[in-house]
């Protein structure tokens, strides 16, 4: 460190943020008790520091006055400490000697009824903040290059679209599948609402592009393993799970010359284990070997080894395709990519737990996902819509909101599920259509048809008869002679207890996280909100970026979304995602840890502390020291924390200026 | 349903009041409302703006959404016998607000037809009935006013049916047609009673 | 001059015929000739009738307008109620073909038949149109401006709504007949919730007076308010509601507002020079003297 070491002089700039700060905080106090602080060469306050005759303040400031740092007193380092480290560059500033005073998201908002208190904690705030900018230091960040590839966890429409405009964008992208298909719940759906389109129809094409597409892998019944490295850098571990049948590319790499499997099904024909099929939500069977439905991607059996008996009889079926292995196990694959888009979408809440409906206590309650599977033409009852007690059609429907969604007892969920209004209108559609003269009747607390076309859904629905009444179901109770349910409820409209006897009852169920969330978010570091859904990083202005650099989030995950939310979501995550992979490199804030290396007694306990794996010991000049990658260091501060012996120096929170900062607040200024 | 108390008092007291959807609706009902009315009242969505628009809802418990409501429920008994329904001033200020495009007064107005089918109809209605069948006028001309209009130098009597009674029996016929005279002398004969 | 079938109603030649004699001889002077609409009826009330018989309102409105169509004469009238069953019956029996099979049925027993070759007008309307006459016209017709009267006015129901069964383009706060008052010399007044409803339509006002006149009473209090000298309707129905309300007011609730209440047409005649006693308003229920006091 051969500059030159000069007195420090420090700009001050008080920020009125309009009111928000000037209508709490006295800022002409502020900036005048700033300009009595050590090293301070100038103060002074605008309305709008960040507006660009605000930044000009700071860059002319600069040069005039000759400063080596700079503080503004304004918002949150979150909102503008890049505007304010972009003045200080353009002022001629290495733009580390930037520091930032919040005065307004720590102070004015919450201390709106004390404007003394406020402003006195604000000169506290300033003085802190003058402190260590006088200790500041020139830092340049780290450049690391950009691996040319992404990765899309979980293959629903969501992470179809995103991995199809990756790949699209000419970026190899590995689109990775727990279960067998891609597809996801769009798949299980019969129509979509408010166009009334049949879902596989619209979905298939991209299921077949996303299966052929030369961009992409595609690892069904394949999950993440095991993350590691950094935006840019990413390696990540999968797990290929034990399918027990080969694909005709896995039969050719061995050798099988026109093996593997082609979809024909005649393993299926001769197994004679028979188990529910959880596409079909356990409505119809599947047999131990397995494809879920005619138009799954890729079109390749799987081998349910929970309850195949091992017979063999599907080897011998299969004959010279020679596709089956009934010995296969789990096989692990290390894949580099530069980021990542996490889409693992939702499952319905387990909505028997709300025992006042009766689901799964009577035999003519069914969720919604049921109802789908059972208006299907390919679902298990070829479509028509039957009551599961005793097959008969139903001629009046209740359809009940809200199942569990708006629910702050702590059993729901307290947050609304945003698709059910809409998708339950379309099954009242449905009913009615498909069954001439069946009644529906919709409970309901708000119908919130918010979307485009979605008003109009509503007011169809309503014309063709669906009778809405408005009041949440508070129960259900069954006639044990006719297996009818009895539905009951307020009609608050009309301010009178209802009590409406109908052949069955669909519930909106409410929906949550699907069940791996919580592990996967763990595996990429990202966070999640109360309600488990993954954490975006700025609900508003970065909604499919996460606080984790390179991973990004599209659809469900992120929190209740429709198909044309999703997707959008989708499309939007996947242009962000693409743009450190177009840049081809990354600037990494240069905030690394650094040892010195004369303290370092290689002792190694900081390298065991690390939670980013940064830190190694290496030998040098014969002794052995602590290294850092300075691309996976957070600049967290627990090596620094921790080490015995002081060798280590973190960069920008440098023990000095840490000090100095801890002293002017306890010292109050006083020398 | 009946529960079968001795005491007619507590088997009114304690009737049924939920609403089953079934045994006390008229589906037939909203169709001759709509029919009536010309107005697509099976659409009504239950905003409450014609309750916000009317002027005897903040003065009565006249609420013209509940009669929406009961509309499209089918409660027809319980529409046409509530007093209620014969305090719509027929302003049209909520035909004029509804945002489902609907004429809420015109339910009312095909409600009150259909009420009066069943013979429940306020008196002064068929008063007004009894004096356009006699003189053509639902308001007609006296004595004093006679005088008056002499003195303004009209003729005692306007150009009306009141000037030329040989229209009278037309308008008779036409009442009769609908057998209305009839149905208005008896209903109020049988209030005499 | 353009020259119309005069559709008298009830009200105004049986209960204030001032109206009557005043739209004769006002619209005279402003170049309209009203015709007698010989051996016409009640509208009928639409109130009244309609609510119990809907067909029987549509086939004795038609039998009216019938009237007219013999005369070849479009129809005017000065009276909401009249308005409305006489224009409405006459729109839809015009495009409803059912509507007009149904009522020609009842018709035809008396050798009658609607054809839907009339239009009709409100006089007020046919005031405010430059084609016929015009808010110009009116002014010049004023021989007694007057000056220094705060005049409140009252649309009335009716005249209006619903509005995509009118001709009109706004009910919610129409400001044309304020520029016929304001022509007279007088200034018209705004006050608070301007177009409710005087209270009397609808059978209510024969069905639970006290009723009504707890809307009337609210109209007062407003009108009121804004320091109003008289109300001016368009409508003797709502005129009764208003002059004769204040009376049933007084006796019911124990208030008195003394407002005097003129339809335009009698608001026109004195600012064209016709006496107090031209227009009979000594059969007004309340006293227009404090009113007419300021203009004489």
């Amino acid at each position: 460190m051969a500059e030159e070491i000069k007195q420090p002089r420090i700009g001050v700039f008080v920020c009125h943020c309009g009111t928000n700060i000037a209508g709490t905080i006295d800022v002409e106090a502020v900036k005048d008790y700033a300009a009595t602080l050590p090293n301070v060469a100038v103060a002074d306050h605008y309305q709008y520091m960040c507006s660009t005759p605000g930044q000009q303040m700071i860059q002319d400031a600069i040069k005039e006055h000759d400063l080596t740092g700079v503080v503004v007193a304004a918002c949150t380092p979150r909102l503008h400490e890049p505007t304010f480290r972009t003045a200080t560059k353009e002022g001629g500033l290495n733009p580390f000697r930037f520091e930032m005073a919040n005065i307004r998201d720590q102070n004015s908002w919450v201390h709106m009824h004390d404007a003394e208190g406020a402003t006195e904690k604000a000169k506290d705030a300033v003085r802190i903040a003058v402190a260590k900018a006088s200790l500041l230091e020139d830092l340049y960040p780290k450049s690391v290059p950009v691996e040319h590839a992404a990765m899309v966890v979980g293959a629903g429409v969501g992470g179809i679209q995103a991995a199809l405009d990756l790949a699209n964008a000419g970026i190899k992208t590995y689109l990775i599948e727990k279960s067998p298909t891609v597809g996801g719940r769009m798949s299980q759906l019969d129509k979509t609402f408010p166009t009334l389109d049949c879902s596989q129809c619209i979905l298939t094409p991209k299921m077949v592009d996303v299966g052929r597409h030369p961009n992409i892998e595609l690892h069904t019944y394949t999950e993440v393993e095991a993350v590691d490295g950094y935006i840019g850098n990413f390696e990540i571990t999968l797990r290929k799970k034990a399918r027990g049948v080969m694909s005709q590319d896995e039969a050719t790499a061995k050798g099988i010359v026109g093996g593997g499997c082609n979809g024909c099904g005649d393993c299926e024909a001769v197994c004679p284990v028979i188990k529910p099929n959880p596409f079909e939500l356990g409505m119809a069977p599947r047999k131990a070997i397995y494809i879920y439905h005619p138009q799954v991607v890729p079109l390749v059996y799987t081998v349910d080894f929970d309850s195949c008996v091992k017979c063999g009889l599907c080897v011998e079926a299969c004959g010279d395709k020679k596709a089956i292995d009934l010995e296969m196990e789990d096989t692990f694959e290390t894949v580099k990519v530069g980021s990542v888009i996490l889409a693992t979408g939702y499952e319905i809440f387990p909505v028997e737990k709300k025992r006042e409906w009766g689901y799964k206590q009577f035999d003519n309650v069914i969720t919604s996902l049921e109802f789908e599977r059972l208006i299907c033409a390919s679902g298990p009852t070829g479509g028509h819509l039957v009551r599961p007690s005793d097959g008969e059609t139903p001629m009046k429907v209740a359809f009940l909101l809200c199942a569990g969604s708006r629910d702050n007892t702590g059993v729901g969920k307290p947050y609304c599920s945003r698709f059910c209004c809409m998708y339950s209108l379309k099954h009242a559609h449905q009913v009615m259509e498909k069954i001439p003269g069946c009644q529906p009747y919709i409970f309901y607390m708000d119908i919130r048809s918010f979307g485009k076309m979605y008003e109009e859904f509503y007011y169809r629905i309503q014309n063709e008869g669906a009778k809405f009444i408005r009041g949440r179901v508070a129960n259900i109770l069954e006639d044990p002679k006719t297996k009818n349910l009895h539905v009951y409820a307020e009609d608050t409209l009309l301010g009178r207890p209802v009590d409406i006897e109908v052949d069955m009852a669909v519930l909106a169920a409410a929906i949550q996280p699907a069940a791996d969330t919580d592990h996967v978010r763990h595996l990429f570091g990202v966070s999640c909100s109360q309600d488990g859904w993954l954490l975006e990083a700025h609900p508003k202005l970065n909604p499919c970026g996460t606080t984790t650099a390179g991973i990004f989030l599209a659809g469900v995950c992120q929190g209740p979304k429709d198909i044309p939310d999703t997707v959008a979501q989708a499309e939007g995550a996947a242009s962000a995602a693409s743009i450190p992979i177009h840049m081809g490199k990354v600037d990494l804030e240069p905030y690394f840890a650094q040892c010195i290396e004369e303290k370092c007694a290689g002792c190694g306990m900081c390298v065991n502390q690390c939670p980013y794996s940064a830190l190694d010991l290496i030998e040098k000049d014969g002794r052995t020291v602590m290294h850092v990658t300075e691309a996976k260091c957070k600049g967290c501060g627990t090596c620094g924390g921790f080490c015995p012996g002081g060798a280590i120096y973190m960069q920008h929170f440098t023990t000095p200026q840490i000090v100095a900062q801890i002293d002017a607040f306890l010292l109050g200024g006083e020398e | 349903m009946a529960k079968g108390y001795n005491d007619p008092a507590m088997e009114e007291k304690f009737q049924d009041r939920y609403f089953h959807a079934t045994t006390e609706t008229n589906p037939e009902f909203i169709k001759e409302i709509e029919r009536l009315g010309r107005t697509h009242a099976h659409m009504c969505f239950q905003c409450g703006t014609c309750t916000g628009s009317c002027p005897s809802a903040p003065r009565s418990s006249y609420r013209i959404r509940k009669f929406m409501r009961r509309a499209v429920l089918g409660l027809e008994k319980e529409a046409l016998t509530d007093p209620d329904l014969w305090l719509c001033t027929t302003c049209y200020s909520c035909a004029d607000r509804c945002p489902r495009d609907i004429a809420p007064t015109d339910v009312i107005m095909a409600m009150r037809n259909l009420a009066f089918k069943e013979d429940i109809v306020p008196r002064n209605f068929l008063k007004t009935i009894q004096l356009i069948y006699k003189t053509g006028h639902g308001v007609p001309n006296n004595d004093a006013n006679r005088a008056a209009r002499l003195k303004l130098g009209l003729e005692a009597e306007p150009e009306t049916t009141h000037k030329y009674p040989e229209f009278i029996p037309g308008i008779q016929k036409i009442l009769d047609h609908y057998d209305m005279k009839e149905t208005a002398d008896r209903i109020l004969s049988e209030g005499e009673q | 001059m353009h020259e119309y079938a005069f559709f008298l109603g009830c009200i105004a030649p049986n209960r204030y015929p001032g109206c009557e004699a005043a739209a004769i001889r006002t619209s005279r002077n402003v170049g309209i000739e009203l015709l007698p609409l010989k051996g016409a009826s009640c509208c009928p009330a639409p109130g009244a009738f309609g609510a119990v018989d809907l067909r029987v309102w549509y086939a004795m409105a038609a039998r009216n307008i019938c009237l007219a169509e013999e005369m070849g004469k479009d129809i005017t009238l000065i009276c909401n109620g009249c308005y409305k069953s006489i224009y409405e019956v006459n729109e839809r029996l015009k495009e409803d073909d059912e509507l007009r099979d149904e009522a020609n049925e009842v018709l035809a027993e008396i050798d009658m038949e609607f054809k839907g070759s009339v239009d009709v007008y409100h006089l007020a309307e046919l005031y405010y149109d430059p084609k016929v006459c015009g808010v110009e016209k009116i002014r010049e017709s004023v021989v007694r401006p007057l000056d220094g009267t705060k005049i409140a006015v009252h649309y009335g129901c009716h005249l209006l709504k619903p509005l995509k069964e009118r001709r009109f383009t706004n009910s919610e706060n129409p400001m044309w007949i304020e520029e016929l008052v304001d022509a007279l010399g007088a200034e018209a007044v705004q006050y608070r919730n301007k177009m409710q409803c005087c209270g009397a339509g609808g059978g209510v006002r024969g069905f639970d007076l006290a009723h009504s006149l707890d809307i009337t009473n609210e109209k007062m209090i407003n009108i009121a308010e804004a320091g109003a000298d008289a109300l001016t309707e368009v409508c003797p129905f709502c005129q009764l509601q208003f002059d004769r309300g204040q009376v049933e007011i007084k006796d019911k609730f124990g208030i008195e507002w003394g407002l005097p209440v003129l339809h335009y047409n009698e608001l026109l005649g004195l600012a064209q020079g016709m006496s107090p006693q031209e227009l009979a308003l000594d059969l007004h229920a309340i006293d227009c003297k404090p009113f007419l006091d300021k203009i004489l």
